[in-house]
């Protein structure tokens, strides 16, 4: 199996999200520990000591971050969980909002002692329903609880928090959208500098952490920074929620110690693609990280290159296969050219057109670009509109050139990261999946049968 | 909106002083909720409520996917078609509701009892395909199962 | 101060600027869509990256100063990225600089040569949006010319402050619209809008179509709305493109009114009053001396005039507040001695016109007020008993509030009905016909320039005055 479980180690009932259930097993004794037994600088000391890095996708140190603020400056500090969660393949904030919400509370309660923050906010997305009402019931529970509200347990802190559900906005998901969203307006990022940590909500220092960056604080404040650094690897400590969806036998989440290796996660722990088929390719951290081929998962077991028969079309950057076998850590995935992302894992089966799959990615960037910059707001329709034209068999060879070259101007010329992550999604594929473009293009039709289903599989 | 006031008030109570605007995304679900629809006095007694632009408001409404200026058919069916979706039969789920209601994606059925979108992810990948009716998440549907769902809808 | 390179130049900036502001304060060039200096910046088009040595590129509008850095505003890279914003800005702009009124004015068409030069590379149709769409009557949108860098947005909520303007939808499919419950028509900015737009989306459906730029010249001037006296350009047929075989009229108008950027008065901004001079200026003009309504030469006049104020023993005067500083001091010099002054005010706040706010629109809707008062002082005209001449300079009187049986000499530029009722009428030229000077309720002098040249049969009031005051018989 895949390692120690720090979030999801309790069995889910119909009954296990509630407060009752949650402090039999334990919870809100982190809370308890840090309210009256450390200083909000220990807690941030601790979170700091752990390694614990962002979960959102860019793995940002949290408490790199927290040290930013000072919590007794006088000045007001906010606080945001990120429940945004609209990467697509991405869906373990959900088992955390619906499983544990008071998990999610608890860290809210010891991330704004550590922070001081009077006021605290979560960000759901609009479209989740029961996520929403688990973590709304949770949030009167502990209210009826006096875990907010005024004085908490005794310890003069005082914290108020306030669900704010989005109502469709994938950029919302990106930090100062997020903000802006909670402001009322329609969610456009906002430029750096300043930091949101500098000036966020309202103008207000304002830390922004992940649901599942969040789920990971009682238990370091419980057991400690060190007892935590005794799971996953030294440079990415601690486990990783995974979410697998896409052709493969048993999709759902999974809580993953780093450095499991991803080719046994897939096809042990997962129960392998889907009918028995060949694996073609893995998108590892939600369809903004670049794709990674079977033989760049595990090198050490396959001899080819994947789909493509032409070794000569896979670029230098798309990695020389390194003889390790890949697994779920920062570095590893980097050292493969992608990254582990949100934990969104799509598996994809041989016999999947690319094409199509790049389609339906480019038509979700185009659909949620806010418009606010002109990269994005005109790059990601460029993008789409040409992709559509190839899979309506009206491809030009200049095409593939072209999405590479819109692709690169999109990266790191815009406000916010959607553009980027467009452009990265669309490289990846491009760079392990061009013969794929060439054929469509040269023959007007998909080199498989253009389907995206695993038919005759299931 | 007017009668929803006292409720707005309440909320008011767990936020900070100066945060009317957080509201305006809260109170248009709660409109929408009620009426099935923002309506443009429900912008007006909104704006005015918690002196916020119309302006706002307005582009509020025409940003998020899920707020609507005019109202739709009964049953909601919203088809995500991401690529999780996507790869688990999206595509023939679609093409399932496009035959049996005789509509495209952005219509209602002529008896007003269906609206039919295509949405993004919905973080139901690990039961793709997902079909949202109003507000309930169906998950790992098939045409099969679709089919029985409808009959149940009125 | 801190002390920057900018393309290996040291340069002393300020604390708190960015590297735009410094970079266009000492001299060098960065393009710029969105930004401007009176907004706040928003940092959407993209195009002002700039390189800083061992960095990435980015954008130099939101870019803090910092003690030692190296700025490259042209480097390759700096190069490469303006080329590709210029390729998305215009993917879906129509090009359509043949039939656009901002062509050569336009900061697209401006950048488009000097930084890309290169026509779209996109072979894909252009997505289609609204064209001629009405944000208020005075101001529609081509929603595809539109780059969406909202200034025009920012402007309504930053500085006209009707929080008017907003950006609906997302993606390519974005609009600059109106709030819908009409607030925008009620913008007494609303216009500046069009000079803030960067490309030639905004426009007014009095000017579409009527004039290319570069056959119009600007002449300085100042609007006589209100007693901001806001500095602004009247722009008209240049003379050397003068229509000789068209409607010789439009070498004599207004063309249209734009701001001209004055920081003591008003900024960057007029309101919608300035833009609407044509209005004032261009009411039918009285072009012909009278007497009791008897069109007769001016010299006649004049001289009937002069006969006049001499046979007087008590006269009034009632001296316009739009007149310019040279023109009331010549007044004063040449009459001021022999006939009691008051200071009348041509105009008072019209139906349904803002009154005052706080930003540019005064009250006094006249230009010259400060100026007249300083002279002649601010009672109000009273006629004693035995006034025996009356002496009306300007308009906006009624004269059935003057004693009855007085003899009435009247100076106006316009064909109103008071003229053929005054003994002797004089007309006089308009501001744009001669150079002057107006003194605004803070005492700030603003200098205007002729656009036009006077005609024949009027008189400047500056030189009339002087006439009056020399003896009667035949002028020398």
């Amino acid at each position: 199996m895949s390692g120690g479980k720090l979030i999801t180690g309790f069995a889910v009932t119909a009954t296990s999200h509630t407060l009752g259930e949650y402090r039999a097993r334990g919870g809100y004794q982190a809370l308890e520990r840090a309210l009256l037994g450390m200083k909000p600088e220990e807690v941030t000391g601790e979170i700091t000591a752990s390694g614990l890095q962002g979960r959102g996708g860019a793995a940002f140190p949290v408490g790199r971050k927290w040290s930013v603020i000072r919590p007794d400056d006088g000045e007001t500090h906010y606080l945001c969980a990120n429940a945004d969660e609209g990467e697509p393949g991405t869906f373990k904030d959900r088992w955390v909002l619906e499983n544990a919400p008071h998990l999610l509370l608890e860290a809210m309660l010891i991330a704004s002692y550590a922070l001081g923050v009077r006021h605290s906010f979560v960000y759901i997305r609009g479209e989740f329903d029961l996520a929403y009402r688990r973590l709304a019931g949770a949030v009167e529970e502990a209210y009826g609880a006096g875990l907010f509200g005024k004085d908490i347990f005794g310890s003069g802190f005082s914290c108020d928090v306030f669900v704010v559900r989005g109502a469709g906005s994938y950029v919302c998901g990106e930090a100062s959208a997020l903000i802006t969203s909670i402001e009322g307006k329609k969610g456009y990022p906002r430029n750096r500098p300043p930091r949101l940590t500098v000036r966020g909500l309202y103008q207000k220092p304002t830390v922004i952490n992940n649901v599942e960056t969040l789920a990971n604080i009682p238990w370091i404040i419980a057991h400690g920074a060190q007892a935590y650094r005794t799971f996953g690897t030294t440079k990415s400590p601690g486990t990783r929620l995974v979410s697998v969806s896409g052709h493969v036998t048993r999709p759902g989440v999974y809580e993953v110690e780093h450095g499991y290796p991803v080719g046994r996660f897939i096809h042990e722990d997962c129960g392998g693609v889907l009918g028995g088929r060949a694996l073609k390719a893995v998108i590892p951290g939600g369809i903004s990280t670049k794709v990674l081929t079977a033989s760049e998962i595990e090198p050490h077991r396959l001899g080819h290159f994947g789909d493509c028969e032409d070794r000569r079309v896979l670029p230098q950057s798309a990695g020389i296969p390194h003889l390790e076998p890949l697994v779920f850590e920062g570095e590893s995935l980097q050292a493969a050219g992608s990254s582990l992302g949100s934990g969104g894992m799509i598996v994809i089966a041989e016999g999947t057109c690319m094409v199509r799959v790049l389609q339906v990615m480019l038509r979700f960037y185009h659909h949620e670009s806010c418009g606010q910059c002109t990269p994005c707001r005109e790059g990601m329709g460029w993008l789409h509109r040409i992709v559509d034209r190839i899979v309506s068999g009206r491809g030009r060879p200049e095409d593939v050139d072209r999405l590479y070259e819109i692709s690169r101007a999109n990266d790191g010329t815009t406000i916010c990261g959607l553009g980027d992550a467009a452009g990265y999604a669309t490289v990846g594929i491009l760079d392990k999946f061009r013969c794929e473009f060439e054929y469509f293009i040269a023959h007007g039709r998909s080199r498989y049968d253009g389907c995206l289903e695993c038919l005759g599989s299931s | 909106m007017k009668h929803l006031i006292p409720e707005c008030e309440a909320l008011k109570a767990r936020l900070p002083q100066g945060f009317e605007s957080t509201l305006v995304l809260p109170c248009l679900r709660r409109v929408q909720e009620e009426r099935g629809y923002v309506a443009d006095g429900d912008i007006d007694a909104l704006a005015q409520y918690l002196g916020v632009p119309r302006v706002q408001i307005e582009e509020v409404l025409s940003f998020y996917t899920q707020f609507r200026r005019q109202p739709i058919g009964r049953w909601h069916l919203q088809a995500c078609h991401n690529v999780s979706c996507s790869l688990r039969g999206a595509g023939s789920l679609l093409d399932r509701l496009r035959e049996r209601l005789g509509i495209e994606p952005g219509q209602t059925t002529p008896d007003g009892r269906f609206t039919l979108s295509t949405v993004e992810c919905l973080g139901s990948c690990g039961t793709a395909p997902v079909l949202v009716v109003n507000e309930v998440y169906h998950e790992s549907m098939t045409p099969e199962k679709l089919d029985a769902l409808l009959e149940g809808l009125e | 101060m801190p002390r920057i390179f900018i393309n290996g130049h040291p340069v002393e900036a300020e604390k708190g600027q960015t590297v735009l502001q410094a970079a266009l304060a000492h001299g060098f060039f960065i393009p710029y869509f969105c930004w401007h200096p009176a907004l706040s910046v928003s940092g959407n088009c993209r195009i002002c990256a700039v390189e800083v040595e061992g960095e990435d590129l980015d954008i130099a509008c939101n870019m803090p100063v910092r003690e030692g850095m190296r700025v490259l505003t042209d480097s390759e890279a700096v190069q490469a990225w303006r080329k590709r914003m210029m390729q998305f800005i215009t993917l879906n702009h129509p090009v359509d600089c043949g039939i656009c009124d901002k062509a050569g004015e336009c900061t697209l068409q401006d950048y488009h040569y000097e930084y890309n030069g290169e026509p779209s590379v996109s072979r894909e149709p252009k997505v289609h949006a609204t064209k001629f769409f009405r944000l208020s009557a005075r101001v529609l949108i081509d929603n595809e010319r539109c780059i969406l860098c909202s200034r025009c947005v920012r402007f309504t909520h930053e500085v006209s402050r009707s929080r008017a303007l907003g950006i609906q939808n997302r993606a390519d499919s974005s609009l600059v619209r109106a709030s819908e419950d009409g607030r925008f028509e009620d913008d007494p900015y609303s216009d500046n809008v069009i000079d803030l737009c960067p490309v030639g989306a905004l426009f007014s459906p009095s000017l579409l179509y009527r004039h290319r730029v570069w056959y119009l010249q600007a002449t300085p001037s100042v609007c006589p709305g209100c007693a901001r006296g806001c500095t602004v350009r009247i722009w008209h047929r240049r003379p050397d493109w003068a229509l000789h075989a068209l409607d010789g009229r439009q070498n004599e108008a207004i063309a249209r009114v734009t701001p001209r950027e004055n920081p003591a008065v008003n900024g960057p901004w007029i309101c919608n009053k300035g833009r609407d001079l044509a209005r004032i200026f261009e009411r039918p003009r009285a072009t012909q001396a009278m007497l009791k309504g008897e069109p007769v030469a001016l010299g006649t006049a004049v001289d009937a005039a002069r006969r006049l104020l001499e046979g007087a023993r008590r006269p009034v005067a009632l001296v316009s507040n739009w007149g310019s500083n040279e023109e009331l001091e010549a007044f004063q010099r040449a009459l001021g001695g022999r006939v009691r002054a008051f200071v009348k005010e041509d105009f008072s706040p019209a139906p349904g016109e803002p009154v005052e706010d706080d930003l540019l629109i005064r009250a006094d809707k006249n230009p010259n007020t400060a100026a007249a008062r300083a002279l002649f002082g601010d009672a109000p005209p009273a006629f004693e008993d035995g006034t025996d001449l009356l002496l009306v300079w300007g308009e906006g009187l009624d004269f059935s509030r003057l004693p009855t049986r007085v003899p009435i000499i009247c100076l106006n530029a316009y064909l109103q009905p008071e003229n053929g009722h005054a003994d002797v009428f004089l007309p006089v030229s308009v501001q744009t016909e001669r150079a002057g000077h107006y003194t605004n309720f803070q005492g700030v002098v603003s200098a205007f320039e002729p656009c036009f040249a006077k005609r024949d049969s009027v008189a400047h009031a500056e030189s009339l005055f002087a006439a009056l005051a020399s003896p009667p018989g035949p002028s020398p």
